[in-house]
């Protein structure tokens, strides 16, 4: 039984970015796109294959060790569909090109998918839409790969924690369980919430009293952003709102602007990186256009450089450093058909729970995800949540004529909060009781994979 | 195929990060859990005094019967020599609580070359007991053959605890070294893929003419003859006994003898990877199959509306079927 001493494995796999890493690290070790290449029809294979470098085994890859400091594919990804500019050529073979009956074998994952894909030879696939898993054929060897090639551990040895959206169907959970035991014989599995395990993550900060696992959890990520009111660490489904509002919908809105004003570069990854680093949120929008008229200074320049450094492209950045983070906060300047802004969302969410918890929910807001890493995000969240609440408030007082006792309106945003799924599920299963909450390998063969509908809820105090 | 480096690849990329960010002139603070197979764990750490100085420590398995290994030089001198040339690199006199070894690393002074021999960490420690072998093997192959007589033996077994209940035995002759592997399964469903694949590595090599170098492979339910009085008797009948044989042409040269040891010590791994992509495709296989089962009986329901319309026009004759659901044609 020394498996017990094995630190048990966390995986979050997010619908653009995955994040991996072992329980009592205070940040995951691999992040990458939950992107996969497969090879493609096997004719389609054959005249292309010639190209690649056959035969480089572990010789070549472990003795050239000069180029190993920087091996490209070692870096945490924040883009989910860009990586680099690197070429095919740059990709270490698998050894497979042109044998045949082994093409399921043939495929790369994360960073180094995006670059297969770039060739004839791999075809790339998402298997994650809208947080859910829709492909498992792909996610199984997603997973495979990662356990083997990334973290490099026998499944066998370890206790595994998986995240899950908010209303994932129980039967995917069974499929989920299925695979974990019947294909990696897993020790053990505990399949979390992502927005209980945020909750969790925010205990870190230092607004969070109490430890309680109720509040409003709003994660945005890559494809949707939820809406989730926990109390006491169940998720109150009947509350949940999605918005169609993300990470990937901003990056193309900075790009259609960019486009409209004819820049020099134009491609999503510079969409992206530009909204990475100098979009922030402003607390009004007239304001802070006036301000960019006054003030040159406000602009930026952003520098794309090809892969050599020799030639330099300059993208200038106008109003889209506060006009994409806006699209939150007033949703209409980018879409036509979803209209509501994001405190409306969260106070509506919240108005829907029942009465007793709403307090608990409206004082702790926590943040989770990248989308919510624009600079006063939650400030300007907890500011337009106040005023609509305190409107409210004060309107049934003029109408009751009675003093209201007030709410208490929290954002709390924190420092893990971009990988803060991640993160919670890392402090959840570092703590020793932990093992005794997962479901082993003999409890699946007793029961059959239903028994993962339920996972007895834990808390640490 | 799985490419499985000899080098932990997280280490390496932990260690860079740290190295870059150092010649940023930012140091990064670590306190980092680090994972390998075979109940191996790493921790990298900040030394309390100076934070451009990493400790790196390991924990393994392995460890203590790889230590028990007797031959020309000790572990520690063995590890020693190997990061000796290693700049950035040396042995805390005193490994960190719980873990086996530490080193000391100097990020200033660090080369990709010494990264690479950082995150191969595993793999030498694990070499030490094939590196004594090899020594053994030149020092008996050396020693004249008596005309009348039969060559040198070697008594010396070399026993690798590496798992729980799978261990791995290394035997210098004076013509050959034999690498034995204890395999044994716990579930069902592995034992059948395992005996299939294993019963693979043994025909390949007959059947592919490519392959005629590559090492011999046995496989067998008994320990193999010669080692039988030095194993002790089975207690899992189920357990199967992997042989492979290194011929000289395998362990010539470092370089060889690096990489015959690093996939050897990879072997299992590689092996579970793909037992377990095996069961992924049967997997991919029986989706296909329900995916298509409930094709043909979506086409079996019965189309009312279609019925109905049918029943009116063509002077209620009964829509007839194929048994996929199709309708029939007259
Ligand atoms: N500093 C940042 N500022 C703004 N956006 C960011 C920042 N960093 C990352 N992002 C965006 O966050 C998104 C990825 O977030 P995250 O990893 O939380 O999503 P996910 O977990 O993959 O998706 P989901 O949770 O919806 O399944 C990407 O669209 C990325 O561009
Ligand atoms: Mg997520």
């Amino acid at each position: 039984m020394s498996y017990l001493n094995n630190p048990a494995v966390v995986m979050d796999n997010g619908t653009g970015l995955t994040k991996l890493g072992f329980a009592g690290n205070d940040s995951p070790s691999w992040i990458f796109p939950t992107a996969i290449a497969n090879a493609a029809s096997s004719n389609a294979k054959n005249t292309a294959s010639s190209s690649s470098t056959g035969g480089a085994g572990l010789a070549a890859s472990s003795t050239g060790g000069s180029s190993a400091a920087s091996n490209p594919y070692f870096t945490n990804a924040t883009s989910t569909t860009n990586f680099g500019n690197l070429t095919t050529a740059s990709l270490m073979s698998n050894n497979l090109s042109g044998k045949r009956g082994t093409e399921d074998l043939d495929f790369y994952i994360g960073n180094e998918a995006l670059t297969a894909s770039q060739g004839a030879n791999y075809s790339l696939n998402y298997p994650i839409r809208h947080g859910q898993v829709e492909n498992w054929d792909h996610m199984e060897r997603f997973w495979e790969n990662s356990i083997f090639k990334y973290l490099r551990t026998e499944p066998e040895d370890h206790f595994f924690l998986l995240t899950e959206p908010p209303l994932n169907p129980p039967e995917n959970r069974e499929q989920v369980a299925e695979i974990f035991f019947e294909s990696f014989n897993c020790a053990g599995l505990y399949i979390a919430v992502q927005a209980v395990l945020a909750l969790a993550a925010s205990w870190t900060s230092s607004k969070v009293v109490d430890r309680s696992l109720t509040g409003t959890v709003i994660d945005s990520g890559d494809g949707v952003t939820h809406v989730i009111p926990v109390a006491e660490g169940y998720v109150i489904g009947s509350a949940l709102k999605n918005i169609p509002i993300a990470g990937r919908d901003i990056t193309q809105f900075i790009q259609s602007l960019l486009r409209e004003r004819g820049e020099v570069d134009t491609s999503l990854r510079t969409a992206e990186r530009i909204k990475q680093e100098y979009c922030y949120v402003c607390p009004d929008i007239v304001k802070e256009f006036n301000k960019f008229d006054r003030d040159a200074e406000k602009f930026a320049q952003y520098v794309v450089e090809n892969q050599d450094k020799t030639r330099q492209k300059v993208v200038d950045i106008g109003y889209e450093r506060f006009l994409a983070p806006e699209i939150f906060f007033n949703p209409e300047i980018a879409s036509s058909d979803f209209l509501t802004p994001l405190p409306t969302v969260l106070d509506q969410t919240i108005q829907a729970c029942p009465i007793d918890v709403r307090k608990g929910l409206y004082n702790n807001i926590v943040l989770s995800g990248g989308s919510t890493m624009f600079k006063d995000f939650g400030r300007r969240l907890q500011r337009d949540l106040k005023s609509i609440v305190n409107n409210r408030i004060a309107e049934t007082e003029r109408l009751s004529g009675a003093r209201s006792t007030g709410v208490d309106v929290q954002v709390i945003s924190h420092r893990k909060q971009r990988n803060a799924v991640w993160f919670g599920g890392s402090l959840l299963a570092q703590t020793p009781e932990f093992k005794g909450y997962c479901h082993t390998k003999k409890d699946y063969e007793e029961y059959g994979p239903e028994i993962v509908r339920n996972f007895s809820l834990f808390n640490m105090v | 195929m799985l490419h499985l480096q000899p080098q932990n690849i997280l280490i390496q990329k932990t260690l860079s990060e740290a190295f870059d960010a150092l010649n940023k002139g930012t140091s990064l603070t670590l306190d980092r859990i680090i994972s390998d197979f075979d109940y191996t764990t790493f921790h990298v750490s900040n030394s309390p005094e100076d934070k451009s100085i990493l400790l790196l420590s390991i924990r393994t398995k392995a460890w203590q019967s790889v230590q028990k290994c007797q031959g020309s030089i000790g572990l520690l001198d063995y590890l020693q020599s190997k990061y000796q040339g290693c700049s950035g690199a040396a042995i805390s006199p005193q490994p960190e609580m719980g873990y086996d070894l530490t080193l000391q690393i100097t990020l200033s002074q660090l080369t990709g070359e010494s990264l690479v021999q950082l995150s191969l960490l595993k793999t030498i420690v694990l070499s030490y007991p094939f590196q004594l072998a090899f020594d053994e093997f030149a020092q008996l192959s050396s020693t004249p053959v008596p005309v009348e007589g039969t060559p040198p033996v070697s008594n010396t077994l070399h026993t690798v605890q590496y798992r729980d209940e799978e261990s791995l035995f290394i035997k210098p002759a004076s013509d050959r070294i034999t690498v034995i592997f204890e395999t044994s399964f716990q579930d069902e469903t592995d034992k059948i893929f395992g005996k299939v694949f294993l019963q693979e590595f043994v025909d390949a090599r007959k059947r592919n003419r490519s392959i005629q170098s590559a090492p011999q492979v046995l496989f067998s339910h008994e320990p193999p003859l010669e080692l039988q009085h030095q194993i002790q008797p089975r207690s899992d009948p189920s357990k199967r006994f992997v042989t492979f044989v290194l011929f000289p042409r395998h362990f010539q040269t470092q370089e060889l003898q690096f990489n015959s040891v690093a996939q050897l010590i990879l072997f299992r791994n590689y092996f579970h990877y793909h037992i377990k992509c095996s069961k992924a495709y049967m997997h991919s296989r029986m989706r296909f199959r329900v995916d298509s089962f409930i094709k043909v009986l979506n086409r079996a329901k019965v189309d009312e509306e279609d019925d109905s319309k049918g029943d009116s026009s063509v002077h209620a004759q009964p829509t007839r079927r194929t048994i996929t659901g199709r309708k029939m044609v007259y």
